[in-house]
């Protein structure tokens, strides 16, 4: 039974998701790169390098690398899809805790043979789902036809699908708990993207530490730093992941993780004790 | 294992406000219970704790003390929801699915496997009078419709206990007619009915028992052919000598110079027959008198309302 249920929270999300036209606009624009690489950028290889290069039918002999090249577009991609598409599937998702709580739906649910964390977690497991694909269909469309286009195939692109999707997961956690304590969208929305906006500050810490003069300052900023996501380092990972460099440390994934597991743990406790 | 299909025990209800901390007393000790195969009104004005009571049952509201059993399970377990189809008030249900999709989500919820739900949906569409309807999407509906699809929903897995918030609520006079036989068809199949309504008519036609709340307590309590039965009888006589009519405490007389007694037995009413009809009264009627549930509801909210004022 418990798999029914879930498939039919999934499959809720899913709809809900796609009567949102911000989950088509982030799938059109993603079907949109995709086209830009299939039908209009023409790429001749010779030996290792791009012959000639053809965009919108305007010709370009450049004798680069390929393999530069086609690392160039994966690090722009993941970066699009790691900031642009975050936000967007951040926005999308905002709403869907508050219109699952909308008087009149949530007494329904709760009705049924489902625990309330079940309820919770099968809606988050949904959203994620989407963003998955969604990842997928970018990631792994442009990765096929650079691929089928130059010959070069770096399977490492294909991890931003899933660095993107890790701190998705981490931000939604955040979308859900001010979803569940406010049933508000904006503040679902807020919360998170300034999560995303102070990360590269605070990332400064070594920088910011020398200047601050104040013990407590300095502990503050470093607290801030361990607890809140780390946006500004996870993307920085990324990018050395899909460009093969070396990654400097897989801690801020370790302090994100905890920061999301905690943070919906919360949204599940409050979200089992609220009379509806 | 309990034998009731609803058993409420001494529930409360407060509920705090967030910041300011003032204090609501929504339920305040309500005990009843619902015997199963039986159908069952809750009525009561508004703010009376009717909708509070009834979400305590679903486990939306969590009491502050007392408990409420369904089937014998404790209303806050998963297993005490089983049983239960529920249709609530004002409900909304998700615009982006097609009537049979919607259904096929809440009977996938309430734990129906995909054969069931394949064999009970056209069904269920057919029996509210929408199956021609089960392919278009819930926002084309109107009120009417989205309350009988809704009536499906709570069916839908055969449920032992059906909760109804307002049933009938926005629906024309013949759809009402055709809930009402729907209901009246699951009841003689054995299943228990609890109607939460407004609608005192109805609830008089419809439930064996009723329970009136007012300010979050059980004012009154019983069956609906007990308490609006036999209120008293109407002797109506011609021809009746003044002093007696006045004696009797005897309406004034009509344009035909009836008039018109009400006595609260038929003991009463006998001993004053007789004493008419030595004075040479005519006698029209005897009858005996009932309530209306209306106005057994007036009688028992308004006296309170009064002391309260």
């Amino acid at each position: 039974m418990i798999v029914t249920q879930t498939l039919a929270l999934i499959r809720d999300t899913f709809h809900e998701a796609m009567a949102r036209k911000i989950f088509w606009g982030l799938f059109g624009l993603s079907t949109a790169i995709i086209l830009f690489f299939l039908l209009l950028l023409r790429i001749d290889v010779v030996e290792g390098g791009v012959a000639t290069m053809s965009l919108f039918g305007y010709q370009s002999q450049r004798g680069m690398d390929v393999e530069r090249m086609v690392r160039g577009v994966h690090g722009s991609i993941a970066t699009f899809l790691y900031s642009f598409g975050l936000f967007l599937a951040l926005f999308a998702s905002s709403g869907l805790v508050p219109s699952l709580l909308e008087p009149g739906r949530i007494e329904l649910l709760l009705s049924k043979p489902v625990a309330r964390w079940h309820l919770l977690l099968g809606r988050y497991l949904g959203n994620v789902l989407i963003v998955l694909a969604t990842s997928t269909w970018l990631v792994g469309g442009v990765w096929l036809i650079l691929g089928i286009k130059t010959g070069i195939w770096t399977p490492q692109f294909l991890l931003a699908i899933f660095t993107t999707l890790f701190l998705f997961c981490v931000l939604l956690s955040v979308v859900f708990l001010m979803g569940v304590l406010f049933e508000s969208a904006a503040l679902a929305t807020m919360v998170p993207v300034a999560l995303m906006l102070i990360s590269p500050i605070l990332a400064q810490e070594r920088t910011v530490v020398k200047l601050l003069s104040s013990e407590t300052a300095r502990t503050v900023w470093h607290t801030l730093y361990q607890m809140l996501p780390k946006v500004f380092d996870i993307g920085r990972t990324t990018l050395q992941l899909v460009r093969r460099e070396p990654v400097e440390s897989w801690d801020p994934f370790f302090t994100s993780a905890l920061f999301g597991v905690a943070v919906l743990t919360v949204a599940v406790w409050r979200f089992e004790r609220r009379d509806f | 294992m309990s034998e009731f299909a609803i058993q409420a025990h001494d529930l409360v209800k407060v509920f705090r406000a967030r910041w300011s901390g003032r204090e609501v007393r929504a339920v305040d000790g309500i005990s009843f219970t619902v015997e199963p195969g039986t159908t069952f009104g809750l009525l009561g004005p508004n703010g009376a704790g009717k909708t509070t009571c009834v979400k305590t049952l679903l486990s939306a509201v969590h009491p502050t003390s007392g408990h409420a059993t369904v089937f014998g399970h404790d209303s806050r377990d998963m297993a005490a929801r089983l049983p239960i189809g529920y249709l609530p008030e004002n409900h909304r249900f998700p615009t982006y699915f097609t009537g049979a999709g919607m259904l096929d989500l809440y009977g996938s919820l309430s734990g129906m496997d995909s054969a069931a739900r394949r064999r009970r949906i056209p069904e269920l569409l057919e029996l509210v009078g929408l199956e021609k309807w089960g392919d278009v999407r819930l926002g084309k509906y109107s009120k009417g419709m989205l309350q009988r699809v809704g009536l499906a929903q709570a069916i839908l897995h055969e449920p032992r206990l059906l909760i109804l918030d307002e049933p009938t609520d926005g629906v024309d006079p013949v759809g009402r007619i055709h809930i009402r036989e729907i209901l009246q068809g699951l009841e003689a199949k054995g299943t228990t009915i609890f109607i939460n309504s407004h609608q005192l008519a109805e609830v008089e036609i419809f439930c064996r028992d009723v329970a009136i709340l007012h300010k979050g307590k059980v004012a009154l309590a019983g069956r609906v052919k007990d308490l609006t039965g036999n209120r008293g009888w109407r002797l109506v006589a011609a021809g009746v000598p003044e002093p007696l009519r006045a004696e009797l405490a005897g309406d004034a007389p009509g344009p035909e110079g009836t008039v018109r007694f009400a006595f609260p037995d038929l003991a009463a009413a006998n001993a004053a027959l007789d004493r008419l009809r030595a004075a040479g009264a005519v006698i029209h009627s005897l009858t005996e008198t009932t309530s209306t549930l209306e106005e057994v509801f007036v009688r028992t909210v308004k006296p309170q309302e009064r002391t309260a004022a």
